[in-house]
């Protein structure tokens, strides 16, 4: 048996590896062929012994309608077992193999792809390039506008201005509508089965071949409850919350596994007159909140994807309703116990004068409120690495352009992994898949 | 106003005017009484929130003195706040676990410089300075104040408290309280018609509530927000709802109301009742006596009560019989007075009659002496006067004949002896005869022959009353309420003056040429006979109206 302190140290040094690999603000040109895998960004705790089945325990709810674009960590720890993209990006940015098995380029400027021969959807049905090109437009017609179907399993696409990873992304998954209406058919090596009998709450995913990879039960548990499923039989939980995280650290059983800092909190502002976040003690953000945080940074070159969106034809547009005309309250997703934490830090630090307040409002209010822009300030959380910045920038209010965006902290999850388990890959926005065994 | 009207007034005088005087005093006597309870109410309760503040002052402090030994325990505050790079966010969590372990709303732990280093209410306030805010709650009388506490969704107000502790010789303050909010506000008083709010130094209106009414205040220190932070007085106002009482008065009103109309309304019955039981002998007194004429003096006052009315009830029946006396010797008078004129007149009229025989007689003697042929020749030449003479004397033998009929008795048809005579005057075509007959006419009792010529004479009289002037003469009958039949003859002739009217029913008084001057007062004879009454309307030049009242039989 390994001694225990030998497993944390070389956890701890995977981990610290992936930091050290940190990716990069631009991701580098396509290479002209697939990357070899390597373990820089593999995930391992200890040594991986075979089970049949592997419990994920996650703090955020899983919407299947989601789907195959994932909104908080939980769905991109279940999507990423479910659907593939043609290629994967790792940490380091490096392209690789997906749906597509090699890629080249083509003549007239294009990209040509070749599937992987043994492709299939859930349903047993090989994927074929009709099948991409189907599901491309109905995620994204631009991008489908100009696909040639080139063979059974070969098409090609026009080699544009933007980064070829950004064929990576998660909404160019391919899918195919299920006819119950409920989880999209993917091509990953797991699908949904559905509810366990024996309990309702958890979901269950089996594996498309029977060649190592156990069941998969995604568990989803309220954040009090998380050390409750560690005590359980949670293989992996995926949360931020620092007394589980705290408990875990206190379990033998369990490697506590950082992840990338992907979700960075912004104080969006109407209107460009007077910096909302001005003079104040921005440092003093990271005790505001719970989980674990660090002031925004983006350390490679550039900026930070939503503070420069005019390369993607986005107009500078003007505040026309003006400061007057908006109420002086912060606001905030209810449900969202960072956001909050930050909007009282910033009424407490005194941003928009006295009598200014916090306000959370419901999800979906908190959607249509921040689609009118009539509040002075939103504190919201944006993905830290997009692929596609400007397919992204739509899903930002129409008024961004006249808008203060003040990146305010930056935040992260942390896998808590039982020991033993089988080993994970990071990709580069922060997907955990289980690597092939 | 009449002597029932009057009883009407003075009974509703004499019930309302007590009974609106006992409501009124009723009324000032429950509003004075309830003002008095009221008062001492609210005096009582007054001392009820102030012991209610202070206990909720007391469990403050014992709280925040459970707290200040527990934070002095507590290594890991101790550690947080002493060594640099301590657990911060133990210590910013600090506030908020203690502040929910000990029932407070507020908490708030300061270092000596005021700084917020830990907040339970606003976790997110900390590295805040508000060096006032103790120091002013720790100056505040009973150390109690109101502070407006603040959270990042809004503010609320507060009833604090402070306590202070030092940790390796720092010194922190524990500022601790509790929402004033209507939660609290509501349990102190449990009367749901007295309200308690807060009047803060800002208010310019204590009570929002018109309806409402300050029956006490409470000062309370308040401690004001911002740079300028100083103790200024606020008050917890009590207030009553003045909406209970409103609807108290206005139910006493009504009921008072109420009660006067009812009570006015059976004080109406009652006086009327009473009145009309007063005053109706006496309108039937007054009916009775306006019955009383010298043709109708059998009208019965008799009466059995023992009261003022019974015995001038007694009184007017002993003064008609005492009428009725005097009218039958009248009678007897006129009808000796005109048996005497009657007797003059037969005199004067037989002597009339006589004389020219008593002179043909005196002729023919003295014929007679001188010869046979003399006598023959008287005979001749005064057979004339003899006969006319004669003749003169059976016509007033016939009309004297005629003052005196013999009537029957039997029962008569009215309508049936009118049609009769009717036809027969109409028959000669003076005149337009027109009949009204009423139906289903009771009979009366007396001789149809009496009643023609009743008739007769009075339709006669109509119709020479028209003369050569185009009219009608109207008959007509009817019912004489319940117990007689009356019997019009009207024309629309000449009309008769007052004093032919005075003198309309004397023997021999005629205004007709001709005229014998004793149809009328035959016609009065006869009806008085057969029980009746005779009345006469007449306007010169419009015409006459001749009543006669028979009754019915069986009457």
């Amino acid at each position: 048996m390994i001694p225990r302190h030998r497993c944390v140290i070389f956890a701890a040094l995977l981990a610290a590896a992936c930091r050290a690999g940190a990716p990069r603000a631009e991701l580098p040109l396509p290479p002209p062929a697939p990357a070899r895998g390597d373990t820089s960004c593999t995930i391992a705790a200890g040594r991986a012994v075979a089970r049949d089945t592997i419990t994920f325990a996650v703090t955020d709810p899983v919407d299947p309608a989601h789907a195959p674009l994932p909104r908080n960590d939980a769905e991109r720890l279940v999507f990423g077992q479910l659907y593939e993209s043609l290629i994967r990006v790792d940490c380091q940015g490096r392209a690789l193999a997906g749906l597509a098995a090699t890629w080249q380029q083509a003549t007239g400027d294009r990209w040509a792809f070749t599937l992987r021969d043994n492709a299939r959807f859930w349903d047993g049905a090989p994927v074929t390039a009709r099948d991409v090109l189907a599901s491309w437009r109905s995620h994204d017609a631009t991008l489908a506008a100009d696909f040639t179907v080139t063979g059974d399993r070969t098409f090609t696409v026009p080699a544009s201005a933007a980064p070829f990873q950004r064929l990576a992304d998660q909404a160019l998954a391919v899918t195919k509508p299920a006819p119950a209406g409920s989880w999209p058919i993917g091509t990953g090596r797991y699908w949904m089965t559905g509810g366990d009998p024996a309990s309702p709450d958890v979901l269950v995913a089996q594996p498309m071949a029977r060649a190592g990879y156990p069941v998969v039960k995604l568990a989803t548990v309220p954040a009090s409850a998380a050390r409750d499923a560690l005590d359980g039989e949670a293989g992996v939980l995926i949360t931020d919350d620092p007394a589980a995280l705290e408990y875990a650290r206190t379990l033998p059983g369990y490697v506590d596994i950082p992840l990338e800092w992907n979700r960075t909190y912004v104080l969006l502002a109407p209107g460009r007159d007077k910096p909302v976040v001005g003079d104040l003690r921005l440092e003093s953000l990271r005790e505001a909140v719970r989980g674990d945080a660090r002031p925004a940074e983006w350390s490679g070159p550039g900026r930070f994807w939503f503070t420069d969106l005019e390369s993607c034809g986005v107009p500078a547009g003007r505040d026309t309703l003006g400061a007057a005309g908006r109420r002086r309250r912060i606001v905030y997703k209810q449900s969202d116990r960072s956001a909050a934490d930050l909007a009282a830090r910033l009424v407490g630090l005194g941003a928009l004068g006295r009598g200014a307040v916090a306000a959370g409002v419901p999800p979906t209010a908190f959607e249509s409120a921040l689609r009118a822009g009539t509040d002075a300030a939103y504190v919201l959380e944006l993905r830290r690495r997009v692929y596609d910045v400007c397919r992204t920038a739509l899903e930002l209010p129409p008024w961004i352009s006249a808008a203060t965006v003040a990146p305010l902290l930056d935040v992260r999850s942390h896998a808590v992994v039982r020991r033993g388990l089988p080993r994970m890959t990071l990709d580069w926005d922060g997907t955990l898949r289980l690597s092939p065994p | 106003m009449s002597f029932r009207a009057r009883l009407l007034l003075g009974f509703g005088a004499v019930v309302l005017v007590p009974l609106t005087v006992f409501g009124l005093r009723v009324r000032v006597v429950m509003t004075n009484r309830l003002t008095t309870e009221y008062q001492q109410r609210v005096a009582a309760l007054a001392s009820v929130i102030r012991a209610d503040l202070d206990r909720q002052s007391a469990g403050i402090a014992q709280r925040l003195a459970a707290l200040r030994e527990a934070i002095a325990q507590d290594n890991k505050f101790r550690s947080a706040v002493v060594q640099q790079g301590g657990e911060r966010s133990y210590l910013l969590d600090y506030a908020g676990d203690a502040m929910r372990l000990a029932g407070l709303s507020v908490l708030q732990i300061q270092d000596g410089t005021g700084r917020i280093v830990s907040s339970g209410h606003f976790r997110n306030e900390y590295d805040r300075s508000d060096p006032a805010l103790p120091r002013l709650l720790a100056a505040a009388p009973e150390g109690t104040a109101l502070v407006e506490a603040r959270t990042a969704e809004a503010s609320f107000l507060a009833l604090a408290r402070v306590d202070s502790l030092r940790v390796f010789g720092r010194l922190f303050t524990l500022v601790g309280g509790i929402p004033v909010d209507s939660s609290l506000l509501g349990r102190l008083t449990p009367d749901s018609e007295l309200r308690v709010a807060v009047a803060l130094p800002s208010d310019t209106a204590s009570v929002a509530d018109p309806a409402a009414q300050v029956v006490t205040s409470l000062d309370v220190p308040f401690v004001t927000a911002g740079d300028s932070a100083r103790l200024l007085p606020a008050r917890i106002v009590v207030s009553h709802s003045l909406a209970s009482l409103t609807a108290l008065r206005r139910g006493v009103a009504l009921s008072f109301l109420v009660a006067v109309l009812v009570t006015g309304l059976i004080a109406l019955l009652l006086a009327s009742w009473l009145s009309t039981r007063i005053s109706r002998p006496l309108t039937e007194l007054a009916a009775k006596t306006a019955d009383v004429d010298m043709d109708r003096l059998d009208v019965a006052f008799d009466s059995d009560r023992p009261d003022e009315i019974g015995a001038l009830s007694r009184l007017l029946g002993a003064m008609t019989e005492r009428l009725r006396a005097g009218a039958a010797r009248l009678r007897e008078a006129e009808r000796r007075l005109a048996m005497g004129d009657l007797a003059r007149q037969v005199n004067h009229d037989v002597k009339n009659g006589l004389i020219p025989i008593r002179n043909v007689f005196r002729h023919f003697a003295q014929a007679a002496g001188e010869g046979p042929d003399q006598l023959a020749a008287a005979f001749r030449d005064r057979q004339a006067t003899v006969e006319s003479s004669i003749a003169y004397l059976e016509t007033l033998a016939s009309n004297y004949a005629r003052l005196y009929p013999q009537p029957a008795r039997e029962s008569c048809d009215v309508n049936a002896v009118v049609r009769e005579t009717v036809k027969r005057v109409g028959e000669t075509g003076q005149a337009d005869l027109c009949l009204e007959l009423a139906e289903a006419l009771r009979p009366v009792r007396t001789d149809p022959l009496v009643l023609r010529r009743i008739l007769e004479n009075l339709i006669g009289n109509a119709v020479d009353s028209l003369a050569a002037r185009a009219g009608n003469v109207t008959v007509s009958t009817g019912a004489n309420g319940a117990a007689g039949v009356r019997i019009t003859v009207a024309d629309t002739g000449k009309g008769m003056t007052q004093e032919e009217l005075n003198r309309a029913f004397d023997d021999f008084y005629t205004t007709k040429p001709g005229g014998t001057g004793l149809g009328l007062s035959i016609v009065r004879r006869l009806v008085l006979d057969a029980n009746g009454t005779l009345r006469v309307e007449t306007e010169p030049g419009a015409g006459s109206r001749f009543i006669v009242e028979l009754p019915s039989e069986g009457a």
